[in-house]
């Protein structure tokens, strides 16, 4: 009993922190941008073919092939946000499907051209091996990330709380025609919260890469997760994001290791969703602030 | 009980101290039928010519006929569902898994079908109340996820990855050309049907409390409108629609697999045919059926295996170019609904 | 006369700010009763809750002996409580016709009534306040003041016995100010209305109003006939402040 409270206890910490970095980044966008970014999926699947594309296609190493990565990332996110979300922010129905789309794009390129047989794997593991913490025995590569994930929970926090741009971004979350008034440079910021999101999301999806399953539509699977913490959080609401992790990796662990059915892990997941929004239908969250 | 009374130029019927005038006005008419007789042709012509056609003509005919629903179901709660095709799902798996289990026809599995799609709408109608725009967008999106998910855990009863094969087909004369011409005037009666009866709602008085609601629900509230009951009845009864048409695809491929219908590749078909066709006009659902399948196909039989992204690229360039959808085009050149008015700003 | 409204002791706050604090009155039937405070005094809030946008945290509210404060908005427009909106809201995409008859349509539960009937009932009531002519006209693309005539068209077609009016007069030029007053007059005539009027504009008041409440915080301050109130040193202070009162004045 108490072993397998123990092992519940610390895979609810390390899949809490995971499935911070990979939500954090959609909760943010929806918060400040007040859209649904719906094509996040395709950040996943992009992180992980791209560099696999750079090393094997254009031969480069590991390292430049994340780095060139990261900057053609930057490249598209900037394209859509330049492209479709500027243009279409009053219409919300025609963002949210061409964003799904570009997301279907993305997966279809990347099943066309290294469908699930090719053997994608990316060696980005930063610790081999595995620790024993009381009867868990947990990857190093995990703990690492979760690691990774508090400290970069924090410097957002930090940046969003102590700085003079994180607060910008915080009063143009809440109203953007006072913002303007204030002289706040709104498509500036803007550009910037969709660069800054990548960044939990592109270490995230490396982190878990080597333990986790790489196919082309991880980008779903980790999305659902992403849209489940959001919901549950209170979008926009780093607080709320945080208890929803850590409330839904509790559930996860719960459901493989106490009831023995990690099947039921996105089910279960859901439920929880809907039971707390029928009891409090804005999430987990206090208010609709960024913090 | 109920009464009919005829007069000349309306039909009113009155059941229980309610009343509903049907104004009949033939110069209406006139557009519909040419309309529908084109598309009644087309399987005949189809049948002779390539039979391919013919599945084709089905695949846009049941796009049409989720797409019809889903609009109504849209302006009816005020809010975009991006996951109609759960509804496809569990009428699709009730009337094959009764079609296996005891040997039914389809016509048996038909109201029980009906029946379990109106039980888990009116299970998820909750949301429809409680979750608000965006969140209503997400969940409703993750239900047919999940529910696909759940086919491949109990994979035993679901069969998951595989399919339910054995149901009992729609129809079974001798030949297969036959069946298929059968199933295409099955799949064109659904669809019409579903286009007079979603029609007929919108232009009448529950099409204008909809409109209000959509307008403005708070104001709406306070001018005794009974919102939540209208929004539920709208979302139970079109999913109800949508149920059926999932019971006519287990019963006309004779399978029926989840992993066909529930994820997003045909859930954003479906909602590209609303706003490719024309937003929320159901008119433009029609036409955004029969592009979007005829597009899949010729897409297909042209460029075989990158067939899908070249068809997911397509579809996000008309999703952007053309704001008013197809049946926009048609409608711009005729006539605009109203006349703005200029007047005096003080 | 017999009460139409009672409201015992009804409170409302938003988190720390209460906004009604144990407010008690009755209205009776066919009077105008008149309400009045200086901003933020919570008279709309009263509003809200007495019509069903929001719910009281405590109180009564008794409307003709039927306990309505737990009511949702709808049914309290069935047992005919109607009001108008401070900021006109109208049903943008609706045009002026459609939208009058959507509330004679579903403001009471009446029977033998199709789509035309209420139509036809819709227009009497659009030519009552003057706006037949602009009736296939969007509302979006209506004036302002044609707006606050579509607000009261709409109220009316509920066939309400009690008619809450928020502040009619906000934006209105002298011409249409009289305008509206005298329509809402000769509603509460040929309609047989109670009318409980919100209002800044105290001349109005003075003359429509049978009987004045002023509020102050949330809280009543004083009731009585128009001369009482504007003679009554709470109210005066309330708007000037409390150097005004009188022997105060150097």
């Amino acid at each position: 009993m108490w072993d397998t409270l123990q092992v519940v206890i610390i895979y609810s910490l390390i899949l809490g922190a995971l499935y911070l970095l990979i939500s954090l980044g959609f909760s943010v966008i929806c918060g400040v941008l007040r859209i649904f970014h719906l094509g996040y999926a395709y950040l996943f699947t992009l992180t992980v073919y791209l560099t696999w594309m750079f090393m094997k296609e254009l031969g480069f190493g590991l390292i430049p092939a994340l780095l060139a990565m990261v900057v053609v990332q930057f490249v598209i996110s900037y394209l859509i946000y330049k492209g479709i979300i500027m243009k279409y922010l009053a219409q919300e129905e025609i963002i949210l499907t061409g964003l799904l789309l570009i997301s279907i794009v993305v997966e279809q390129v990347t099943n066309y051209r290294y469908p699930i047989q090719a053997g994608v794997f990316i060696n980005t593991t930063l610790i081999d091996g595995s620790t024993e913490i009381g009867t868990a025995v947990i990857s190093n590569q995990l703990l690492a990330g979760a690691a990774i994930a508090v400290l970069l929970t924090v410097l957002f926090i930090l940046f969003f709380l102590k700085s003079k741009t994180g607060l910008a971004i915080r009063a143009l979350s809440q109203d953007i025609y006072s913002s303007r008034l204030i002289g706040i440079h709104v498509e500036a910021l803007y550009t910037l919260t969709m660069f800054l999101i990548l960044i939990p999301v592109i270490i995230g999806t490396l982190m878990v890469a080597p333990v986790w399953a790489v196919d082309p539509t991880m980008g779903t699977l980790y999305m659902t997760t992403a849209i489940l913490v959001a919901i549950l959080g209170g979008l926009g609401n780093i607080k709320g994001t945080i208890i929803a992790s850590f409330l839904i990796g509790f559930t996860h662990s719960f459901v493989s290791f106490v009831l023995g059915e990690p099947r039921f892990m996105n089910f279960s997941a859901l439920l929880l969703v809907i039971i707390i929004l029928i009891v409090r239908p804005q999430g987990i969250a206090k208010s609709e602030a960024l913090w | 009980m109920v009464d009919v009374e005829v007069r000349r130029d309306r039909i009113i019927i009155r059941y229980q101290g309610k009343k509903w005038d049907w104004i009949l006005e033939p110069r209406y008419w006139r557009n519909t039928l040419i309309w529908s007789g084109f598309l009644i042709l087309f399987p005949i012509i189809s049948y002779f010519v390539n039979p391919i056609l013919l599945n084709t003509v089905i695949t846009a005919n049941l796009y049409a006929a989720v797409a019809i629903p889903l609009a109504l179901m849209t302006l009816g709660t005020g809010r975009m569902n991006f996951g109609p095709n759960f509804f496809i799902g569990v009428g699709g798996y009730t009337a094959a898994l009764l079609s296996i289990a005891y040997g039914w026809g389809p016509l048996k599995t038909l109201p029980f079908a009906v029946i379990t799609t109106l039980i888990s709408a009116l299970l998820f109608s909750p949301l429809v109340i409680v979750a608000r725009g965006l969140y209503y967008i997400l969940l409703t999106l993750l239900l047919p996820l999940v529910f696909m998910e759940i086919t491949f855990i109990y994979t035993d009863i679901f069969k998951g990855d595989v399919g339910l094969a054995g149901i009992k087909t729609l129809v079974s004369t001798g030949a297969v050309k036959v069946n298929f011409l059968i199933a295409a005037f099955i799949s064109m009666f659904l669809m019409l049907l579903y286009l007079w009866v979603v029609n007929k709602i919108l232009k009448s008085r529950y099409g204008l409390i909809m409109a209000a609601i959509n307008d403005g629900e708070e104001v709406a509230h306070g001018i005794g409108v009974n919102i939540n009951k209208v929004k539920i009845l709208a979302f139970v009864f079109a999913s109800g629609m949508i149920g059926i048409i999932g019971w006519f695809y287990a019963h006309y491929f004779g399978t029926f697999a989840g992993i066909t219908y529930l994820p997003l590749n045909f859930m954003i078909k479906i909602l590209l045919v609303i706003f490719i066709g024309g937003r929320a006009q159901v008119f433009g659902c029609v036409a955004g059926g029969y592009f979007i399948a005829f597009l899949e196909m010729i897409l297909i039989v042209t460029l075989g295996p990158i067939q899908p992204v070249i068809f997911a690229v397509i579809l996000t360039v008309l999703l952007f170019a053309l704001p008013e959808g197809l049946f926009g085009l048609y409608r711009k050149r005729r006539y605009r609904e109203y006349m703005p008015t200029l007047h005096v700003r003080r | 006369m017999s009460e139409i409204l009672k409201v015992h002791n009804v409170t409302k706050s938003f988190g720390g700010l209460t906004a009604v604090h144990d407010l008690s009155f009755d209205i009776r039937k066919g009077e105008t009763v008149g309400l009045i405070g200086p901003n933020g005094s919570g008279k709309t809030t009263l509003v809200n809750v007495l019509c069903g946008s929001l719910y009281a945290d405590s109180g009564e509210v008794e409307m003709e002996g039927k306990l309505i404060h737990q009511l949702p908005p709808h049914k309290r427009c069935h047992l005919g409580l109607s009001r108008t909106y401070q900021i006109p809201r109208p049903f943008p995409e609706l045009t002026a016709l459609m939208s009058v008859v959507t509330s004679a349509l579903c403001g009471k539960d009446r029977i033998n009534r199709g789509l035309d009937d209420a139509a036809a009932e819709a227009t009497h009531y659009l030519e009552f306040v003057g706006l037949f002519s602009k009736r296939n006209i969007l509302a979006r693309d209506l004036t302002f003041f044609e707006l606050r005539m579509l607000e009261l068209a709409r109220a009316l077609a509920t066939s309400p016995k009690l008619l809450f009016v928020d502040e009619v007069m906000a934006g209105l030029n002298p011409g249409e100010a009289v305008k509206a007053v005298h329509l809402i007059a000769r509603a509460k005539e040929e309609f047989g209305l109670t009318i409980f009027w919100i209002e800044h504009v105290m001349a109005v008041l003075m003359e429509a109003a049978e009987r004045i409440i002023a509020i102050q915080f949330g809280e009543k301050i004083a009731e009585g006939t128009p001369e009482e109130i504007a003679s009554n040193d709470r109210v005066i202070e309330a708007y000037l402040g409390a150097g005004w009162k009188k022997g105060n004045c150097s």
